[in-house]
């Protein structure tokens, strides 16, 4: 055993009778809301409250904890009987000036045998996948038939304002049992997707997501596929009975973000195609996690990237695994060259943090299966061809000027910690003597689980003001350039990744700890690994308060936010357009 | 940055480290003054003297120390997410790809160690069992790549060639990965005291 996981594990003992002290809830015979689980600490193991990955150590001081929150399922008080059971997604083509209803509603979903009550769209899981046309402007009639207000966040549109879905920014929440509408414009072809911005640990957790892809007018915007799929990969976080209950008030698993243990692909475990072989299919990837990051890949297959949030790469490439960060989208295709079954994996190295120990996590997805039957057309030498785009470069190129001046601004990524318990305070000085720049697992679910959004904060801070979250005051004209550098802390109290999202703008990344960026693409979420410093160059064009946060569910919901305002220029339109 | 100052321990590099993250409370440091007192009082390798770097060191930044065969190198090593189109770089399974920056100032010609021409960087499992070739490396600020295990050593050896494939000659500077900040290297004190 390492030394360090020695002074770990050794804590844990030396802890243990004090750990109650912390402020904690004490976990009672009756457990939490809604979960069985038994009170015998002297049976850590079997009473476990959440689930834990095998052979990871329960430490002392934390037995008999449970976070201090309101438990939250949906649909409490509803018999379920009476709920419509979630269908798969639909995709709804809509031409500019069409008119969608979109309803929030309970629904009863079978995973691993069991039926839960979760939330869905139009009855759906994913909800509707919305297609349309480059520049289209549709209305979407959103109705809240949850039993918690809601907005709809169209997540990577450069849409206008006042249609933004941000809670106490562009809208008020949408109480149980009222309406809003949206005029949601597309100007940039790819894929996007739609989520709430309330409580979004809770809804879009529950299955409030949905996906929109936009399609360009040139035929031949991407290389040519034989197949389109748009997958939305998601976790859930289940105990042998029930879905572990959610914090009404304030978020569980503040530290990390809540990562599930059964993994979805467009709400299925295991997601299934059967196409022909050499087959090119294109997928529409979208990680609408709480807050896992995905490597993906299908089992040796080629994949070749195509776009990125909002834009097509520079310059298509080929890659082996797609990492796919929370909140983002890629566009790749995928060749089967021969009949067989390809598994769609996640394959990630987590880590033992009290051991330091890594340990391979691979959990199949979904199976492409390819029979013997030629694909027709044959796109083989289409998908061996790397384009170079020369729109999107060419686009770029007017901002390549700005790419070596100093940063306009700087902001850090770090953490407060409040009345966490005492445990868990000790244990994380130790525990993250090393972390890894992404975590992939969660590889300290107790203390996640006990740590709630009211007892620490995630902080963006403003270097130059020191200004935090929504006290920072950032004032831009519209059609500046602004270049943004984000330090994550890597000595913070629990360093972590953050995928940080800004919303209607268009970035670039342009550079990482000093190394320049490749290849391009336009973005609206880029993931900061700990300790790393990402300069992005942001296209500030289209007018409004525009909210900048973390991505991390449970992040946001700790704070982890800022307004981002573009002041309107008299006569000047945006957003601005190109690639 | 991590610099490397002449050899340390592996048990200087555990108390540096975590004491700092122990400051939060006194009731905290109670608590562990105890157990790392009594775990750092364990024997370790020593390997002369070092000084206490200045800052401490992120997720990237390997200290690099000097053997014996090479007393006045100082080196310096960060690694770096190699090229990749989603800015985290990793393997088809998962594991961290790094490019790695060295800076050396010190080494003596390779001649003056025996038969070699050459100085060669490799990572290296920390069992020693499995030696990748990094590139070459000299007094001065080289990349070298890309990294591909979880954890690993990193390792500049005098060689016969620099475009030696396998590791033959002396070791001369040696860092370990900050993902191996938790593994324990008791039983390698002829390697980094560069014997072979």
């Amino acid at each position: 055993m390492s030394r360090i996981g020695a002074v770990t594990l050794l804590l844990a003992v030396l802890a243990a009778p004090v750990a109650a002290q912390g402020g904690m809830k004490t976990r009672t015979d009756t457990g939490m809301a809604g979960m069985k689980m038994g009170a015998d600490t002297g049976k850590a193991a079997m009473s476990m409250p959440i689930p834990m990955p095998k052979g990871m150590p329960m430490f002392g001081a934390l037995q008999g904890l449970e976070p201090p929150i309101v438990p939250f399922l949906p649909g409490e008080g509803v018999d379920p009987s009476t709920l419509p059971m979630a269908r798969r997604s639909q995709i709804v083509r809509m031409a500019s000036g069409d008119t969608l209803d979109l309803t929030a509603m309970l629904l009863r979903r079978n995973i691993e045998g069991r039926t839960y009550v979760m939330y869905g769209y139009n009855g759906q899981t994913p909800g509707p996948l919305i297609r349309v046309p480059q520049d289209a402007t549709i209305i979407v009639r959103f109705h809240n038939h949850i039993d918690l207000p809601s907005t709809v966040h169209w997540h990577g549109l450069r849409l206008d304002n006042h249609f933004d879905g941000v809670p106490g920014v562009t809208q008020e929440p949408v109480p149980q049992g009222d309406d809003f509408t949206y005029k949601v414009h597309f100007p940039d072809a790819g894929v996007y997707w739609y989520h709430p911005h309330v409580s979004t640990y809770i809804e879009q957790a529950m299955g409030l997501f949905g996906n929109m892809i936009v399609d360009s007018p040139d035929p031949d915007y991407y290389s040519p596929a034989n197949d389109e799929q748009a997958l939305m990969f998601d976790d859930l976080l289940v105990n042998a009975d029930t879905l572990i209950p959610f914090g009404k008030n304030t978020p569980d698993f503040a530290l990390m973000g809540r990562l599930g243990n059964v993994l979805l692909t467009n709400g299925e475990e295991r997601y299934q195609i059967e196409v022909h072989s050499g087959a090119v299919v294109r997928f529409y990837l979208t990680n609408s996690s709480s807050s896992r990051t995905y490597n993906l890949s299908f089992s040796g297959a080629p994949i070749k990237l195509l776009a990125g949030d909002l834009s097509r790469f520079e310059h298509e490439q080929m890659v082996s695994s797609v990492v796919l960060g929370v909140a983002q989208r890629y566009v790749v295709e995928v060749r089967f060259p021969k009949p067989g079954r390809y598994a769609l994996v996640n394959a990630v190295q987590a880590m033992y943090h009290s051991q330091g120990e890594f340990f391979p996590e691979v959990d199949t997805l979904g199976i492409v299966t390819v029979d013997s039957t030629p694909a027709s057309p044959d796109y083989a030498a289409q998908f061996d061809t790397l384009r170079t785009n020369t729109a999107v470069v060419r686009d770029i190129d007017h901002y390549r000027k700005y790419f070596d001046r100093p940063p306009d601004k700087k902001f850090t990524l770090t953490i407060r910690p409040g009345d966490l318990p005492l445990g868990t305070i000790q244990f994380m000085n130790v525990d993250t003597a090393y972390f890894q720049p992404v975590e992939w697992m969660d590889g300290m679910p107790m203390m996640n689980w006990l740590s709630t959004g009211k007892q620490l904060k995630w902080i963006i801070r403003d270097d130059a003001t020191g200004k935090e979250d929504m006290d920072i005051d950032w004032h831009v004209k519209q059609g500046s350039v602004v270049k943004l550098r984000i330090y994550n802390d890597p000595f913070s109290f629990h360093p972590m990744q953050h995928p940080i999202h800004l919303h209607g703008q268009r970035m670039l990344v342009i550079d990482r700890d000093g190394v320049p960026t490749e290849n391009h693409s336009w973005e609206d979420t880029v993931i900061i690994p700990v300790g790393s410093a990402v300069d992005l160059l942001i296209d500030a064009s289209n007018p409004g308060d525009w909210l900048m946060h973390c991505h991390i569910a449970e992040h946001i919901a700790s704070g982890m936010e800022t307004v981002f305002h573009v002041d309107a220029v008299p006569g000047m339109t945006g957003p601005s357009t190109g690639g | 940055m991590g610099g490397t100052r002449r050899a340390a321990g592996t048990r200087r590099d555990v108390r540096r480290r975590v004491p700092a993250r122990l400051a939060l409370t006194a009731a905290t440091l109670a608590f562990l003054a105890l157990p790392v007192g009594l775990l750092l009082a364990l024997p370790t390798a020593g390997y002369g003297q070092q000084a206490r770097p200045a800052k401490r060191e992120g997720p990237y930044d390997i200290m690099m120390f000097n053997t014996p065969r090479a007393g006045d190198a100082v080196a310096e090593a960060r690694l770096f997410y190699a090229s990749s189109p989603f800015g985290v770089a990793v393997t088809v399974d998962g594991i961290d790809r790094y490019d790695v920056r060295l800076s050396i100032q010190g080494l003596p010609s390779p001649s003056a160690l025996g038969p070699y021409k050459a100085y060669v960087a490799w990572e290296v499992t920390p069992d020693l069992t499995t030696w990748h070739r990094l590139g070459p490396v000299d007094n001065d600020t080289t990349v070298v790549g890309t990294t591909n295990m979880n954890k690993f050593l990193l390792v500049v050896t005098a060689e016969a060639s620099a475009a030696a494939g396998t590791h033959q000659g002396p070791t001369v500077l040696h860092g370990t990965s900050p993902s191996g900040w938790l593994e324990n290297f008791l039983t390698h004190d002829a390697f980094f005291r560069g014997v072979y």
